[in-house]
């Protein structure tokens, strides 16, 4: 496209050190469905193009939505005059890039029926057919099915000589059972958080089996009973409650610009500083997480990230030490790596890249074990499903999290279903209290689709994963 | 951007029954540091055209950014596409109908043409002012101007201009993180030096931590802090959820559920506040007694609720908590002992029915004994249902603008629900 060529050539005339451009038409299919009143339904197209200069070591960033030759020059100007600003301001701190070589390459998301293409009448009868579902269970007060389709294309170029065709798509179905009883009101959902995937995940699903489940069991929870006072129990964490724990306790605080203090004034800072690395206790020997963004279906896996560096696998806590950070280029360099993890993504054209949690996992036991023999084996504790309250402090160590399903483990065995329990725990004794994780076979997936982050504010999309784990000695008690 | 020219083009090859068209044209310029230097610096507009269609019970809706001829026709093949093949809505509204829409003024011309090298002063002046006393300063200034019309088949026509200008600075010196936030739709308010040296007043306060354990006690709310929880309890505040049984509120509309000293508004009537002519749904703004002396006198609620039960929509446009005239100092006079909280962090519901929400204190936390001041303390968690904490209102301050769209006091409240600690 002319304008990558028209856009950097101009940028680099005008004194730029670096220079990217990304051409992004992203475009969301959103259809919210309850108790059988299409609520919304909406295509949602934003195109445009963003321009980053880096200049006597400070950003400048400028974005359009008009595509003409005078227009983008014109958007070129602003970000190059934008970054002279930010320089006189940093002309005693500047800001350095790590090293990067060029890539002419393409990455599109393996999908075998393009979500968008599916015809809307095919969803919204299947979401209809859920909803039916759901509402004919006595009781069932609410049901929605929410369906979140996602598409990104992005061209990106630098003054690297980088050229890149990126198309990435994701689909995101969530439906909720509400029952209410005696007062009280319990809901119970389905979701599984989004994958990088096209419509054949949904057909695989089986929703309307999955409907069943939710409605019986928000039909269960609302009835169940409440867990006493808090307790030090056992804890064992299904993949999909989890892969909110470790997004909030592990992949928030080894973003490299949270470490920096580059988020200090809105989403907060980080306690996993510089000092620990390698050698920090983080958890315990058996927790081992991998940054991936190489991951087959992962939310994060686009090839290359908005810097132009291609998705990489490494350890972020190895053996339970931690071990390296998710960085961008422009985070590396503050502590000295001549190289980036490539974690910088952008929501919208409109929106400056910023260092992202990438796709993050815990890898599982090595030894043979299954969920029922980890069950089998506690004494007294709490198995807990699916996610709910969440709240963690701004320096990511003081943590409390609800869920959406809970039975109670006695020797060995569910005992009773529960409803509104909560945890309470912190960094560094939550990931030091795993002692036992299922082996490969239990291992799932588990996307975050709304990662709030960024001043303005971003919503990013990344995919965690783990088998189900047991953590020993956790504060767990009822809600008040 | 030209909102006739899209209304004309729209009118003109339409064939569903009813639309409503809604634009919205931002241009901003956000200017992000930290640790003192810049680490992000954006500018450029936004544009947001929805369009909203039906065919008889069926509707269909769709958004883009851009407004040549070509988008447009995109724009209405797309929402009429989706509404011919959309099933029969029960819940189904037409677009709304012309009516006298109150005056706002939400735009200042001084704030609209603040330029970048104005934004990068104020962010060199607060820079210099933390080196100057060996701590880092992190925030953002950023300066928005918007222009927002809904325009409907059936004669609503409404506009509304906006601006806001804000400037927020977490300084950190040693191990001392504290916050001062200006957001208003007026730059002038804005006193740089004012606020630098609240920050810094803060920060000294702050020096000296000591731990403290979790408990039930008296804490008075900066206005930063109501803020935070104030939103919270009111988006659980839904006529139609909880009339269906899942909120607190169920069956409470007219009666005391609130403490008596607790009222809360949406209003026109203080020009300080940002607020809005008119609602998304086409119905105009008018002066909301939310709580009244304690009393829940209605909740938001949409057309289609509002006609089935014979009530008339609203939406929360702004948040006004009327205060008294309790200072700080007065405060700490009538408890024992308490705690000063400068903000909340990362609230959410614990149990939706009982309006139950967890959250951090962030920025510092002061102690108080015997009407003084003692020491600053470590952060803590509080489990608290907002509704049941303002019966335990004892006094109110000042009220303050906690950001363009929230004027509210300090408050002091009884037994504050705390039930675990940071180390910092």
């Amino acid at each position: 496209m002319k304008y990558l060529d028209l856009a950097m050539n101009a940028a680099s005339s005008l004194g730029a050190e670096y220079a990217d451009i990304r051409i992004q038409k992203t475009t969301d299919q959103v259809i919210y469905l309850q108790n059988l009143s299409l609520k919304h339904t909406n295509t949602e197209v934003v195109h445009g193009y963003g321009i980053r200069v880096f200049k006597d070591g400070a950003w400048g960033f400028a974005h359009s939505n008009v595509f003409s030759d005078e227009a983008l020059l014109a958007t070129v100007q602003k970000a190059v005059d934008i970054a002279a600003l930010s320089a006189s301001v940093n002309k005693h701190k500047k800001l350095r890039l790590a090293p990067e070589r060029s890539y002419i390459a393409t990455y599109k998301t393996p999908v075998e029926i393009d979500s968008i293409e599916v015809p809307l009448q095919e969803k919204v009868e299947l979401m209809m057919e859920v909803n039916r579902t759901m509402m004919a269970y006595e009781g069932i007060k609410q049901a929605v099915f929410y369906l979140v389709i996602h598409k990104d294309e992005k061209l990106f170029a630098s003054t690297l000589g980088t050229r890149l065709d990126i198309n990435t798509q994701f689909i995101d179905p969530m439906i909720i059972a509400t029952a209410n009883y005696e007062g009280d009101s319990q809901s119970r959902t389905f979701d599984e958080g989004g994958k990088a995937v096209g419509w054949e995940w949904i057909l695989s699903l089986d929703l309307i089996e999955k409907a069943k489940q939710i409605a019986e069991e928000a039909l269960i929870k609302v009835k169940a009973d409440v867990l006493g006072p808090e307790s030090r129990r056992s804890l064992i964490l299904d993949p999909n409650h989890l892969g909110l724990t470790m997004h909030e306790s592990v992949g928030h605080p080894t973003e490299l610009d949270r470490v920096l203090g580059w988020e200090a004034d809105y989403a907060g800072i980080s306690f996993a500083t510089p000092e620990k690395l390698k050698n920090y206790r983080y958890g315990s020997e058996i927790v081992n997480f991998m940054g991936d963004n190489t991951l087959c279906e992962g939310l994060a896996t686009h090839g290359f990230d908005d810097d132009g560096v291609p998705g990489q696998k490494w350890h972020i806590i190895k053996d339970g030490i931690l071990n390296e950070y998710g960085s961008t280029r422009d985070t590396a360099m503050e502590i000295g790596l001549d190289y980036s993890r490539g974690c910088n993504r952008a929501t919208y054209y409109f929106d400056q890249p910023i260092n992202r949690i990438p796709n993050l996992y815990l890898m599982p036991g090595t030894k043979p074990l299954t969920p029922g023999e980890l069950i089998a084996d506690t004494e007294d504790g709490v198995y807990i499903q699916g996610r709910g309250s969440f709240s963690i402090d701004q320096h990511r160590v003081n943590f409390q999290f609800g869920g959406d399903f809970f039975w109670e483990i006695k020797n060995g065995k569910l005992f009773r279903p529960l409803k509104k329990v909560i945890y309470k725990s912190c960094n560094p004794e939550f990931w030091n209290s795993c002692d036992a994780i299922a082996d490969e076979r239990f291992w799932r997936p588990f996307g975050v689709v709304n990662c709030g982050k960024g001043q303005p504010s971003q919503s990013a999309r990344m995919t965690h994963g783990s088998a189900p784990a047991r953590f020993r000695n956790i504060r767990v008690g009822g809600s008040q | 951007m030209n909102i006739e020219r899209i209304a004309q083009y729209i009118k003109q090859h339409v064939t569903a029954d009813d639309y409503t068209l809604s634009v919205s044209n931002w241009d901003s310029h956000e200017t992000r540091f930290a640790q003192n230097s810049i680490t992000q610096h954006i500018a450029g507009p936004k544009l947001d055209i929805t369009l909203h269609v039906s065919y008889g019970s069926k509707s269909g809706s769709c958004t883009v950014n851009q407004d040549d001829d070509t988008t447009l026709a995109f724009l209405l093949k797309t929402a009429e596409d989706i509404a011919k093949i959309a099933p029969e809505d029960p819940e189904f509204m037409p677009s709304a109908t012309a009516v006298a829409l109150p005056e706002v003024d939400n735009c200042d011309a001084e704030t609209r043409s603040l330029s970048p090298k104005q934004m990068v002063e104020i962010v060199q002046k607060a820079i210099d002012k933390a080196k100057a006393m060996d701590a880092t300063v992190s925030g953002m200034t950023e300066k928005h101007y918007g222009e927002s019309y809904l325009l409907t088949k059936n004669g609503f026509v409404g506009n509304n201009r906006r601006t806001e200008f804000g400037h927020s600075m977490t300084l950190k010196k040693g191990t001392v993180e504290t916050k001062v936030d200006y957001n208003a739709k007026r730059f002038a308010p804005f006193n740089l030096d004012k606020d630098f040296a609240r920050l810094a007043a803060q920060a000294t306060a702050l020096e000296g931590m000591q731990s403290f354990e979790p408990e039930k006690i008296a804490v008075i709310l900066r206005p930063g802090a109501l803020q935070e929880l104030m939103w919270f309890m009111g988006w659980m505040m839904n006529r139609r959820q909880s009339d269906e049984g899942f909120t607190p509120f169920t069956d409470q509309l007219g009666k005391p559920f609130f403490g008596d000293k607790f009222s809360w508004y949406s209003t026109l009537l203080r020009p300080e506040l940002s607020s809005t002519p008119y609602s998304f749904e086409g119905y105009a703004s008018v002066e909301i007694p939310w709580v009244e002396n304690g009393v829940l006198k209605t909740m938001p609620t949409n057309r289609y609720w509002a006609q089935k039960v014979g009530s008339t929509p609203s939406s929360t446009y702004n948040m006004y908590i009327p205060g008294g005239t309790a200072t700080e100092e007065e405060m700490m006079q009538l408890v024992p002992r308490g705690l000063i909280i400068n903000r909340f962090w990362y609230i959410r519901t614990v149990d939706a029915k009982k309006g139950e929400l967890t959250g951090m204190t962030r920025d510092g936390v002061l102690y108080f004994e015997d009407g003084k001041v003692k020491n600053a303390i470590n952060n803590l968690r509080f489990n608290e249902i907002p509704h049941a904490a303002t019966r335990r209102i004892l006094a109110l301050g000042a009220n303050e603008l906690a950001s363009s769209h929230a004027l509210l006091p300090t408050m002091l409240i009884d037994g504050f629900n705390f039930v675990d600690k940071t180390t910092f």
